[in-house]
């Protein structure tokens, strides 16, 4: 696989996400800019900016869902526009998992079957055993085999991070996912997800306008309008 | 996790939606399959009965009726044919085998008809008990006709003139001496006795005595009421029917031509009912349509999402394409089972009112029916899928 193959030149791995002078948008429209951002792998990052700024933008562009203007991305190594469609699809499932702030699970489906599908969407074998795993170390197990629909909100998120995380991603990207909770359930979010993803030896990029997160990350970095 | 349970899972979520148009589908499948199941049965029983019988001949008419009367024990007879007529074309050398019958007589509403052990050979129908006849006024029952009436061997009976009901027959009562097997023919619906038995019933009758035509033995000489003739070879078609035309008192029908004129007739109502049924067809579209294009788009963010976990257009497009099979396969298996169920009853129904049909067993046109429902659905799905396949995850996201 193309995104494994990636090693520097001197044999290091490459960070999990290194951008420079990105400006990301949709259908030739700039919306937002981001000058530069390092996170090394197992690391934590935080894109801050208002509502409407353009993080979701920014974090899409970077997943190769939506345009490049301009600048360069590289996830793990690899810049994922320059992939052909499918491959980037592929790249996307295995590379970089999600997680959103409405958009948790597909209705319908149990819990488990929230978390595999990752794996369903990108193809590869469904592992029963560590989507369990992962639910239990998230502290959702009892609620495993429960429709989405019958799920907290907490219990959803919890579901989405373990869906994120199911494919061993090299890069967590979570859009918004403190937004409309209270002060001692985003530090909790924020901590699920940091603990998690460095458990997994992910790095974790949450894009936000909550300034509660601020103190918990080291490497912040702004949105900024295109020129 | 699996294409086909997401794909259940989103039908699911619409149920009322979902079963109101399989149900229209189902309907749409069920008329087209019971006009198919109809006129294939309809045929069958036609095809069955004309037992390869290439000509018939009877007296001057209508060649329909005399199709009717000799073939499907439908309608008055034309009338009778002197007995050295009908001997002589059975001589023609162009004459594989001739079959006489003489209908004019019933019993219990069933019709008694003269002829030949031969008769029951066209059919295929063996004995099931005893024997066939030796002398006149010996009977051997269709396998139905004994059943309804109760005859068993030994029975004895009274032939009814006319064909149905009629003036009692009693000087000369019949004696049952075998039951016929089902053979699913016109046969099963008979009492088969000798020619010379119908003779014998209406001897010394006055030839005015009977009000339907062809009932009774002319005072002068022995008479049959038809000749059923097989070719003995395609040369046969060519000159047989010209010679039987010849003859002043002869009429010659073609089975074949005969019922290909019934069925075009039947053909016309069968036709409004087809335009019915490909009208609901295209409504079952249609709403397939309409509604999986507003499924999809209510499922836009929960799609967009599974392309960002890694799912290509591809696998989206064919997602929504298995929804739509699964509903077109539900709706067509539906109305398959609809058609046959009702074809079911039909034929009971049918059989009480002597008008057996024969239902085709399941085949090559069921399947024909289902994957065209199936693909029908997939391609009203289409649309949809292409909508589905094009959803941008970015648009869909970054509003949220």
């Amino acid at each position: 696989m193309e995104a494994q193959a990636n090693i520097n030149a001197d044999g290091s791995e490459p960070c999990a996400l290194a951008v420079d002078g990105l400006v990301a948008g949709y259908a030739g429209r700039p919306v937002a800019r981001l000058d530069r951002l390092r996170i090394g792998n197992g690391e934590a990052g935080l894109l801050l900016g208002p509502s409407g700024s353009g993080k979701t933008t920014l974090l899409l562009a970077m997943a190769g869902l939506a345009e490049r203007i301009s600048g360069n991305v590289l996830v793990a190594g690899v810049a994922p526009y320059s992939l052909s469609r499918h491959a980037l699809d592929r790249f996307r499932g295995q590379t970089i998992g999600f997680v959103f702030q409405n958009v948790h699970l597909v209705a319908g489906l149990t819990l488990l079957q929230n978390v595999l599908l990752a794996a369903f969407a990108t193809g590869v074998r469904q592992d029963p055993a560590r989507a369990r795993e992962l639910i239990e170390r998230l502290g959702v197990g009892a609620a495993a085999d429960q429709r989405a629909e019958k799920l907290s909100r907490g219990q959803a998120q919890r579901a989405a991070i373990a869906r994120a995380l199911l494919l061993r991603p090299r890069l967590i990207l979570a859009d918004e996912p403190t937004s409309s909770l209270d002060d001692t359930a985003c530090a909790a979010v924020a901590e699920v997800l940091r603990r998690s993803a460095h458990e997994e030896g992910a790095a974790l990029l949450i894009a936000t306008h909550d300034h509660r997160l601020r103190p918990h990350f080291s490497t912040i970095a702004t949105v900024g309008t295109p020129t | 996790m699996t294409l086909v349970r997401l794909a259940l899972s989103f039908i699911a979520r619409r149920p009322a939606v979902w079963l109101l148009q399989v149900a229209m589908l189902a309907f749409g499948v069920w008329l087209v399959a019971s006009l198919v199941l109809l006129e294939r049965g309809i045929e069958r029983r036609f095809a069955h009965d004309m037992a390869g019988v290439d000509l018939i001949v009877g007296a001057k008419g209508s060649p329909l009726q005399i199709v009717l009367s000799s073939l499907f024990a439908m309608d008055t007879p034309t009338g009778n044919i002197p007995l050295e007529q009908a001997q002589a074309i059975a001589r023609n050398p162009l004459v594989a085998q001739a079959v006489p019958v003489s209908i004019g007589d019933n019993v219990g509403g069933f019709r008694i008809v003269g002829t030949t052990p031969a008769y029951a050979d066209l059919y295929h129908a063996h004995l099931a008990h005893g024997r066939w006849w030796v002398k006149p006024l010996e009977a051997v029952a269709g396998a139905t006709a004994a059943r309804r009436l109760h005859l068993s061997v030994g029975d004895q009976f009274v032939g009814q003139h006319g064909l149905s009901g009629g003036e009692a027959h009693s000087a000369t009562p019949f004696r049952v001496v075998g039951v016929l097997q089902p053979s699913g023919s016109i046969v099963d619906r008979l009492v088969l006795t000798d020619t010379s038995s119908v003779w014998k019933v209406h001897e010394g009758e006055d030839a005015d005595a009977g009000a339907i035509p062809g009932l009774v033995a002319a005072r002068h000489g022995r008479e049959v009421t038809a000749l059923l003739v097989k070719y003995r070879s395609a040369m046969g078609a060519v000159v047989l029917p010209q010679v039987v035309t010849a003859k002043p008192d002869l009429q010659a029908a073609s089975p074949a031509v005969e019922v290909r004129r019934i069925a075009r007739a039947l053909g016309v109502g069968a036709e409004v009912l087809r335009w019915i049924a490909i009208a609901l067809l295209l409504l079952a579209a249609g709403g397939f349509v309409v509604n999986l294009w507003v499924a999809i788009d209510q499922r836009r963010p929960e799609l967009a999402l599974l392309r960002v976990l890694g799912a290509s257009r591809l696998r989206l497009v064919s997602l929504i394409s298995l929804e739509a099979a699964i509903l077109g396969l539900v709706g067509s298996v539906l109305g398959l089972a609809l058609a046959r169920l009702l074809m079911a009853g039909l034929e009971s129904v049918a059989e009480q009112y002597g008008a057996e049909f024969a239902l085709p067993p399941l085949g090559i046109t069921e399947v024909l029916i289902l994957s065209a429902g199936v693909i029908l659905a997939v391609l009203a799905g289409l649309p949809a899928a292409i909508l589905a396949g094009y959803i941008d995850p970015a648009r869909e996201l970054g509003r949220a």
